[in-house]
């Protein structure tokens, strides 16, 4: 199988034409301080620059991108940036939300196991609930008394100390939705970022 | 650089630090935006304060706090937004999706572990063992003072634990991976490796039987002052609330590139617990982290305590093992 077909998925692809006169190497020239941040090294040639990034620091502009290559080609209307820059953190963020089902698993797993232990071990005899009072200056400004201990506390007790799944679950769809916004945003952002660096703004 | 003294000490002879409160800049803008930012942190403060002390018991749950909780944090990111404190601590979608990661550990996989082996457990066990009752005169304490006294234990626990994390080395390995960040956000309190985080989580409150609503209460105190550690904002905090309260500007302060700024402001919420024992430095830092603000993987970050042991382990015990044995001259 093609690898492109799966590999947009953390790999950001796009191309901006060049303005009408500008050089390769003034094109090349004006992206230059871009890959010239802290952990950040690159080669080029006549046409094409790569780059790799390696422990980018978190206020590099291209920071979410690992490595990519840009190429300067000739389009029907002139020079045209070509850039294939790829992303682990996008790859991760799209891999997360299962990390976190399998969370979901296994706090459901290790209830399952809570419950067939609680059933074989004998109940502990139960201590009778204090009732529990306000001091007087809380009771003169008005602070709500506790509540009395209710007679089926011991049932929606047990349903409280259960492991929960729900949190794994509700990081499962937040990671979700930050990759749709990430591959999104950030693709949006390099692009703008190139234009803006290209036309020197 | 020359750092300045404060104490016996000399902080920010490696890096650059501000020290001293009339040296850190106040907010800047119209009257309106210096009235926010300075009055936001008490406001809010007292007004959770008046609604966990009123709220109905049928409001007055743990839910109602986490939603609270969530609430407060997504009002504080866009404050981020607003008005940050410095450019270089801008929130990206990377950081902020490396962030959630951690925040996201901590819920799910860390709450499990907590579960089985945590501080509550161990407690539990204990009482059970020796037959020991709760503290129960806890709680015919008045509300205020209970909620003052969980979040202070709470602290003081917190605040030897941090202080045995900077000077044990053991303990260290755990927490070094926290001081890799080079910049403060809303949910860089939780970055981090997980053994630290069940580390600083352990604390004493299971002796105590306290009323919910009390525990509530302490719990608000940490959200509306210890959050304040890790947020890229800056607030006129009035002077009572810093000789008090854990500010940005603190633990900036205790994040700072110098050796000797970090070993200082170490409590999560009560900073006055620092003044007591001598280590609160009043100050800021803008430059963050550790090996000249080199940035730590996630994947290093779960495996440093462990691959850095192994090697300390091998330096110490490997190399006598091998080494020829050199006579050594009588003192």
């Amino acid at each position: 199988m093609n690898r492109r077909f799966i590999d947009w998925l953390w790999h950001v692809r796009g191309s901006l034409p060049l303005a009408p006169g500008q050089s390769r190497d003034d094109a090349f020239g004006r992206l230059d301080p871009l890959f010239r941040e802290a952990g950040t090294s690159h080669d080029r040639t006549d046409d094409t620059l790569t780059f790799r990034k390696k422990g980018q620091g978190a206020q590099d502009r291209m920071s979410i991108f690992d490595g990519g290559v840009l190429q300067i080609r000739k389009g029907a209307a002139g020079l045209v940036l070509h850039y294939h820059l790829s992303s682990r953190a996008l790859l991760f963020c799209f891999l997360a939300p299962l990390l976190f089902l399998g969370f979901a698993q296994l706090t459901i797993a290790a209830g399952k196991i809570e419950k067939a232990t609680a059933h074989a071990t004998a109940k502990k005899p139960e201590k009778k609930d204090a009732i529990l009072q306000l001091h007087p200056i809380d009771k003169f400004l008005g602070a709500p008394a506790p509540e009395k201990p209710k007679k089926d506390k011991a049932k929606s007790e047990e349903d409280d100390k259960k492991p929960s799944p729900r949190a794994a679950y509700i990081f499962a769809a937040i990671f979700a939705c930050l990759y749709v916004v990430g591959r999104v945003l950030e693709g949006r952002l390099v692009r703008s970022l190139f234009r803006k660096s290209l036309l020197g703004a | 650089m020359d750092g300045v003294r404060v104490g016996k000490r000399i902080i920010g002879a490696q890096a650059p630090v501000v020290v001293g409160w009339e040296n850190i800049p106040r907010v800047e803008g119209g009257p309106l935006k210096r009235f926010v930012f300075t009055w936001f942190q008490p406001s809010l403060l007292f007004a959770l304060i008046a609604f966990w002390y009123y709220a109905p018991n049928s409001i007055a749950k743990a839910s109602t706090a986490i939603g609270i909780g969530i609430g407060v944090r997504i009002l504080l990111l866009a404050l981020e937004w607003v008005n940050p404190r410095h450019a270089s601590w801008r929130l990206t979608w990377k950081e902020l999706a490396s962030d959630l990661f951690y925040v996201g550990l901590g819920y799910t996989l860390l709450n499990l572990v907590e579960r089985y082996i945590g501080s509550d457990v161990v407690i539990e066990a204990v009482q059970h063992d020796f037959d020991w009752d709760k503290l129960a005169w806890f709680t015919g304490l008045p509300l205020l003072l209970q909620a003052l006294l969980i979040s202070f234990i709470f602290d003081f626990g917190q605040y030897w634990m941090h202080r045995g994390m900077h000077n044990w080395y053991p303990l260290w390995l755990t927490h070094a991976p926290h001081h890799y960040i080079t910049q403060l956000n809303i949910n860089k309190g939780a970055v981090g490796n997980p053994v630290e985080l069940f580390l600083i989580g352990l604390g004493i409150g299971g002796f105590f039987d306290f009323l919910p609503r009390a525990a509530l209460l302490a719990g608000t105190l940490g959200l509306a002052v210890g959050t304040y550690q890790h947020i890229n904002v800056r607030f006129n905090s009035p002077r009572w609330w810093r000789f008090l309260f854990n500010t940005t500007e603190h633990h900036s302060m205790h994040h700072s590139q110098d050796y000797e700024a970090t070993r200082s402001n170490y409590a999560s919420t009560w900073i006055v617990i620092d003044r007591l024992f001598g280590t609160c430095v009043d100050g800021e830092a803008e430059l963050l982290g550790m090996e000249g603000g080199r940035k730590m993987s996630i994947a290093e970050t779960m495996t440093y305590p462990f691959t850095e042991g192994w090697k300390s382990l091998k330096e110490r015990f490997g190399k006598a093992r091998s080494a020829p044995v050199i006579a050594q001259p009588a003192e």
